[in-house]
C-alpha cells in the first residue's frame, strides 16, 4: 500500500514561523513535524510514500534526501487550493488502497495500522476533543460516518476529523466530480461518498495532534520530547549536573556548571555555559550558543540562536538565527492573542520570535507576544504589543 | 578531463554503464561510449551528450563492461574519437582519461609495425600497446605497456580472451575502485558510483588493479601485491540530486548558509574564544616560516586571493598567490615557505603538479579541498576540509566561500599563533562569523532584486566588474561567475586601475558592477564610480545596506548585510553568484553545464 503525505501549505497562521519554510518543516524536539508523519508511515509497514509538496518545496525536498528505508516521490501542487486538489496530484502514481495524511498533524504508527488492516474500502481516522469546533466534526453511527461539518457553528458532536483516510483510487471519479463543481476538500468528498451510499468506516485514535498556531509549538514540542531518546554526544565537562532524560548532539559543548534537567533534548554543534539552567521540556536546535547566568524553562530555541547573559527564557519560541542581548526576560502569563483577526485566549505563555530578529539588551516582553522575522527591538524595551516582521523598535 | 566507468557483477552491464556515465556527464559532455562484453566486445559510441545517446544505445547483453564520456583533447570532437578504443585485432577495448606526451613517437612506432589508427587519439596509441605487449596475461600486458607510456591517465581495458575481469591503472589521474557484493566497479569520480556502493579503494599513481565481480588486486609498478584500504564514502546519491531546485548551481547557492557551518564545525569556539584545526595542520602553523605562497586555478585562485588580503592584514606575514599552472614551471620555490593550495576536486591536475614541486623543494605544504582521500590530501603534509558536501555544477559557488571562511580560519589562528591579534580582536571576529549564517539568509530571502537587476544585464555585451582591496578578487570572481556561465563577456578590475587602460573600453553600453563597501576604500571607491559615471554607463553598486549615501552614485543598488569585518565579503560573493545566474538563466544558458568547460580539470 501507498500513503500519500499532503504537505504543500503554508501554514500562515503560524506565521512569522512559516514566513521561510513550510508548516510542515516547523521543528518539534528538533526534527520536523513531517519527519513524525514520514517515521510514522514507514514504521506501519509502508515503503513507498508520495508527498505533496508546493509552498518553499525545496526545504522539504532538501531535507528528505538522505531519509532511508522508504521510497519517496515528490507531486507539486501549484496553487493550495484544498487537500482533495492536493491528492488529485498524486492521481497518477496511485492505483488500489492507499492511504493519505496531512504532513502537520502528528500521528502514531499503530493508529495507521488500524487505518490500513481494517478490512473496509473507505475509513476515517477520528479523534474524540473538547473543542471539536474549529475542525471538522463527524457524527457517526455504529463506526460509519454519517456528516462531517467543517467548524460548525450550531451543532457539534464530541469527535473530530483527523484528515487521515483509507482510500482506493475510484475515490478520484468524487474528487475530480466536487473539483469541477470547484469544491475542493477532502471532508466535502467524503461527505458525497456517504451521501452516495457507500460506506466510510471510522476508527478512534488518542495519539493526534495538530500545529495550528504558534503556541501549539510549546504544547506539542513538550508532549513529544519524551519521545527523543536520552543520548549524549559531544563534550560534557566537568562540573554539569543533568537530570532526567536529556539528549546532547555530537560536537556540542557543555560547560562547568550547567544544571540541566529533562527532558531536554540540545542538537548538533551547540555550545552551552558555563553556568546556565534548562528546565524540562525545552528544545535547542543546531549552532545554538546560550551563555552563562540563563534560564531557559518550556521552551523551543531553533538552530543558530544566539542569547547572551543573564536572560530568563519561559514558555517561548525563538526563531532561527535570533541573536538575544543580555538581561532579555519573557513574562509568562495569561494573554489574549489576535491571530488572523482570531482573538484567542492563552494561559502560561511567554513570547514568539520569528527568524533572524535581534533582541536588544535589557528588553522585556508581556505575555503572548509575536515578534516577527528580521526585526530589530532596540535596548531596554518594554514589548506591549505584536510586532510584524522587518520592524525596529527604537 | 573524461570520465570513465567500469563494471563487472551480476547486473546488465549496459544500464549500470549508462546511469554512471549520466552521473558523471559534469565532468565531459562532448561525446560518449561503452563496450560490453557478451560473446564478443559489442561497442557503441558517438557524439552527443550521454542523455541523448542513451535512446540509440543497442541493449548488449553482458555483465562486464566499460563506458567513457569525452572532453576533447587531442582531435577534434568526432565519432571515431570517442572511447572506447579497440586495438588492431579488436579483441581488447580500453577508456582512457589524461595526455599521453610521447604519443607520437609510439605511434610512428607502431605505425612502422603496421598498426592502423582509427582516430586522432592518443588514448587509441595505449589500446595497441597493449596488444603489442599481450603475450601472456592482460595484466602483464598492461603492465608493460605503461612502462613504455609517458603522461597522465587514468584507464580501464577489458580483453575478449580473459572476458571476466577489468584491469585498471592510473597515474595523476583519479582512479578510484568501487567496493560491492559480487560486483566491481573503477570509476574516475565517486558520485557515478553512490547508487551502487559506498565502499571505495583509491588507486595512487602507477598501480595497477585487476577486478573481477568478486575479487580485487592491486599491484604496484614492481608486481608487487599492495592492500588497499576500503574507505566509506559518507555522501549518498541522493546528495546529488537538486531538491527541487531549477539548477544544482541555484541548490548550491542555497546550500550556503549550511555549507557555512559546516565549515566553522568544530573549529572555533565562541565561548572558549578559539580556533582549532587538526594536529598536523596546527603544528605547520605553529612552525617557523616567512612567507606564504597560495597555488590554485580558477576560482580557487580567486579564494586564494581574498586569502592572501586576510593574512597578510592579520598576521603581517606576505603572501604570494600563485596560478598553480604558472608556479608548477616558473616562481620561485623556498623551504623558508609554507605552501597553501586549494583545490575544490583535490584532482586538479596543475595544482596536484605544482603541489609536488614546492614539497620536492622542501617546503610545508597544506592543502584546503571539499574531497577528503583525493591526491592532494595525499601529496601535501597537511589537508583542511572544506566539508561542503558535493557540488554538481560547474560554476563553483559554496565551495568558494568555503575556501575563504577556510582560509579566514587559518590567517585567524596564525594570528593567535604569532599574537598579532589579541584574544578580544580574535573574539570579535568569531562572533561575526557566527552572524555569517543569517547574514547570507537574509540576501538568498531578497534575491528578488537581484533577479530584477539581471534584467538589466541580459542583452549587454560587456559588463565590468570592479572592487579595492579585499573586494577587488571579488570582482574577478563575479565577472568570471558571469562569463562562465551566461557567456557575456565580462572582466573585474582593481578600481584603481581603470584609469590605466580599461577605460579605454567603457561606453555608455558597457554596465559597470561596483562593489562598495563602507571600510577604509569608501571614498576610493565612490571617486572610480564618478570617473566612470562621466562615461554614462549605467552602474550597479553591491553595497552596505547602511550605506544611505550610495543611491547618488549608482543606477541600481544591491544590498549586503553591514558586517563590518572583511567578512562580508562571503554575502558579496553570494549577491554575485546569483546576479550571474539570474542572468544565465534569462539567457536560457546550459547553466550546470557551460560549454567547453568541465568541473574537475584533471589534465595540463
Amino acid at each position: 500500500m501507498k500513503a500519500v503525505i499532503l504537505a504543500a501549505g503554508e501554514g500562515k497562521r503560524l506565521r512569522p514561523f512559516t514566513e521561510t519554510m513550510p508548516k510542515v518543516m516547523l521543528p518539534v524536539a528538533n526534527k520536523p513535524v513531517l519527519e513524525y508523519v514520514v517515521d510514522a508511515v514507514k514504521n506501519s509497514g509502508i515503503s513507498d510514500i508520495i508527498i505533496v509538496v508546493g509552498y518553499k518545496k525545496e526545504v522539504i525536498m532538501e531535507y528528505f534526501k538522505n531519509y532511508d528505508g522508504v521510497k519517496i516521490t515528490y507531486v507539486v501542487q501549484e496553487k493550495q487550493l484544498g487537500t482533495a486538489h492536493a491528492l488529485l496530484q498524486a492521481k497518477k502514481h496511485l492505483k488500489g488502497p492507499f492511504i493519505v495524511l496531512s504532513g502537520d498533524n502528528i500521528i502514531d504508527q499503530n493508529s495507521i495500522l488500524k487505518l490500513i488492516n481494517d478490512p473496509s474500502k473507505y475509513a476515517i481516522l477520528i479523534k474524540e476533543h473538547s473543542h471539536p469546533s474549529k475542525y471538522g466534526v463527524v457524527f457517526i453511527e455504529k463506526n460509519k460516518l454519517k456528516k462531517i461539518v467543517e467548524k460548525p457553528k450550531e451543532e457539534t458532536g464530541k469527535f473530530i476529523s483527523t484528515g487521515v483516510y483509507k482510500l482506493s483510487n475510484t475515490v478520484f471519479n468524487d474528487v475530480e466530480k466536487l473539483a469541477s463543481e470547484g469544491i475542493y476538500a477532502l471532508s466535502s468528498v467524503a461527505q458525497s461518498i456517504v451521501d452516495r451510499g457507500e460506506e466510510i468506516r471510522t476508527i478512534t485514535t488518542n495519539s493526534w495532534m495538530d500545529i495550528v498556531y504558534p503556541w501549539d509549538l510549546i504544547r506539542v514540542n513538550e508532549a513529544m520530547i519524551h519521545k527523543s531518546s536520552a543520548s549524549t554526544a559531544g563534550t560534557i565537562e566537568k562540573g554539569v549536573v543533568m537530570k532526567g532524560a536529556v539528549s546532547i548532539g555530537k560536537d556540542t559543548t557543555i560547560y562547568s556548571g550547567c544544571y540541566i534537567v529533562g527532558p531536554v533534548v540540545i542538537g548538533e554543534s551547540c555550545e552551552i555555559g558555563p553556568n546556565a539552567c534548562i528546565f524540562p521540556s525545552t528544545t535547542i536546535g543546531d549552532n545554538t550558543v546560550v551563555h552563562p547566568f540563563n534560564e531557559i524553562r518550556n521552551s523551543v530555541i531553533m538552530n543558530d540562536v544566539h542569547i547572551a547573559s543573564h536572560s530568563t527564557i519561559s514558555h517561548s519560541v525563538i526563531g532561527m538565527g535570533t541573536r538575544i542581548d543580555n538581561n532579555f526576560s519573557t513574562n509568562p502569563g495569561e494573554a489574549t492573542v489576535e491571530i488572523e483577526q482570531e482573538f484567542k485566549k492563552l494561559k502560561d505563555i511567554g513570547v514568539m520570535i520569528g527568524e533572524d530578529s535581534i533582541i536588544g539588551d535589557g528588553v522585556a516582553t508581556e505575555p503572548g507576544i509575536i515578534i516577527g522575522r528580521r526585526c530589530k527591538v532596540s535596548s531596554l524595551n518594554r514589548i506591549t504589543k505584536n510586532i510584524p516582521s522587518k520592524t525596529n523598535v527604537m | 578531463m573524461c570520465g570513465i566507468i567500469g563494471y563487472t557483477g551480476f547486473r546488465e552491464a549496459n544500464k549500470v554503464l549508462i546511469d554512471c556515465l549520466k552521473r558523471l556527464e559534469y565532468r565531459g559532455y562532448d561525446s560518449a561510449g561503452i563496450c560490453v562484453m557478451g560473446k564478443k566486445l559489442q561497442v557503441f559510441k558517438d557524439v552527443g551528450e550521454i542523455s541523448k545517446l542513451e535512446k540509440e544505445i543497442p541493449s548488449f547483453k553482458g555483465d562486464i563492461g566499460i563506458g567513457h564520456v569525452r572532453w576533447a583533447t587531442h582531435g577534434k570532437v568526432s565519432k571515431e574519437n570517442a572511447h572506447p578504443h579497440l586495438s588492431g585485432d579488436k579483441k581488447i577495448a580500453l577508456i582512457h582519461n589524461g595526455i599521453i606526451e610521447n604519443f607520437q613517437s609510439l605511434k610512428e612506432e607502431l605505425q612502422q609495425k603496421g598498426h592502423i589508427f582509427l582516430s586522432q587519439t592518443d588514448s587509441e596509441i595505449i589500446a595497441h600497446v597493449i596488444e603489442e605487449e599481450y603475450t601472456d596475461t592482460l595484466e602483464n600486458a598492461v603492465h608493460n605497456a605503461l612502462k613504455k607510456i609517458k603522461g597522465s591517465y587514468a584507464l580501464v581495458v577489458v580483453s575478449e580472451q580473459e572476458p571476466d575481469k577489468l584491469i585498471g591503472a592510473c597515474n595523476e589521474s583519479p582512479l578510484v575502485i568501487g567496493v560491492g557484493d559480487n560486483e566491481n566497479f573503477f570509476a574516475s569520480d565517486i558520485p557515478a558510483l553512490l547508487k551502487y556502493t559506498n565502499r571505495v579503494m583509491y588507486l595512487d599513481d602507477g598501480e595497477i588493479a585487476v577486478i573481477t565481480k568478486n575479487s580485487i588486486r592491486v599491484i604496484d609498478g614492481k608486481k608487487k601485491e599492495v592492500t588497499k584500504k576500503e574507505e566509506i564514502i559518507t555522501w549518498t546519491v541522493k546528495d546529488a540530486e537538486k531538491s527541487g531546485f531549477d539548477h544544482f548551481m541555484l541548490k548550491e547557492i542555497y546550500d550556503q548558509p549550511e555549507s557555512i557551518h559546516q565549515v566553522l564545525r568544530g573549529r572555533i569556539s565562541e565561548i572558549e574564544e578559539t580556533i582549532g584545526f587538526p594536529e598536523r595542520v596546527e603544528s605547520i602553523l605553529n612552525a617557523e616560516f616567512e612567507s606564504i605562497h597560495i597555488v590554485a586555478c580558477g576560482t580557487s585562485f580567486y579564494a586564494g586571493l581574498v586569502g592572501k588580503y586576510l593574512i597578510e592584514q592579520f598576521t603581517k606575514i606576505p603572501v604570494f598567490v600563485e596560478l598553480a599552472s604558472e608556479f608548477r614551471y616558473f616562481g620561485v620555490k623556498k623551504d623558508t615557505s609554507l605552501v597553501i593550495a586549494v583545490t575544490q576536486s583535490g584532482e586538479t591536475a596543475d595544482t596536484l603538479a605544482a603541489l609536488r614541486e614546492a614539497k620536492s623543494a622542501g617546503c610545508k605544504t597544506i592543502v584546503i579541498t571539499n574531497v577528503i582521500g583525493s591526491t592532494a590530501t595525499r601529496i601535501a603534509d597537511a589537508y583542511v576540509l572544506t566539508q561542503s558536501g558535493p557540488e554538481i555544477g560547474v560554476a563553483a559557488t559554496k565551495t568558494f566561500t568555503s575556501q575563504i571562511l577556510t582560509l579566514f580560519l587559518l590567517a585567524l589562528k596564525e594570528a593567535s599563533v604569532r599574537k598579532t591579534l589579541g584574544p578580544d580582536e580574535i573574539y570579535h571576529y568569531i562572533l561575526q562569523l557566527k552572524k555569517l549564517p543569517g547574514q547570507v539568509r537574509q540576501i538568498l530571502n531578497n534575491s528578488d532584486e537581484i533577479k530584477t537587476v539581471a534584467k538589466h544585464l541580459k542583452d549587454v555585451q560587456s559588463v565590468f566588474f570592479i572592487g579595492r582591496g579585499i573586494h577587488y578578487p571579488l570582482a574577478l570572481e563575479g565577472a568570471l561567475k558571469l562569463k562562465e556561465i551566461s557567456y557575456i563577456h565580462a572582466e573585474g578590475f582593481a578600481s584603481g586601475e581603470l584609469k590605466h587602460g580599461p577605460f579605454s573600453l567603457l561606453t555608455k553600453d558597457t554596465p559597470v558592477v561596483a562593489i562598495v563597501a563602507k571600510d577604509e576604500t569608501y571614498d576610493k571607491m565612490i571617486t572610480s564610480i564618478g570617473e566612470v559615471k562621466a562615461r554614462e554607463p549605467p552602474v550597479i553598486a553591491i553595497a552596505d545596506e547602511k550605506d544611505s549615501e550610495i543611491e547618488k552614485h549608482a543606477d541600481f543598488v544591491l544590498r549586503f548585510p553591514s558586517n563590518g569585518s572583511p567578512l562580508s565579503g562571503i554575502s558579496i560573493a553570494v549577491i554575485l553568484q546569483l546576479l550571474a545566474y539570474h542572468v544565465a538563466k534569462l539567457r536560457g544558458c546550459s547553466i550546470d553545464k557551460p560549454r567547453n568547460l568541465a568541473k574537475s580539470v584533471t589534465v595540463d
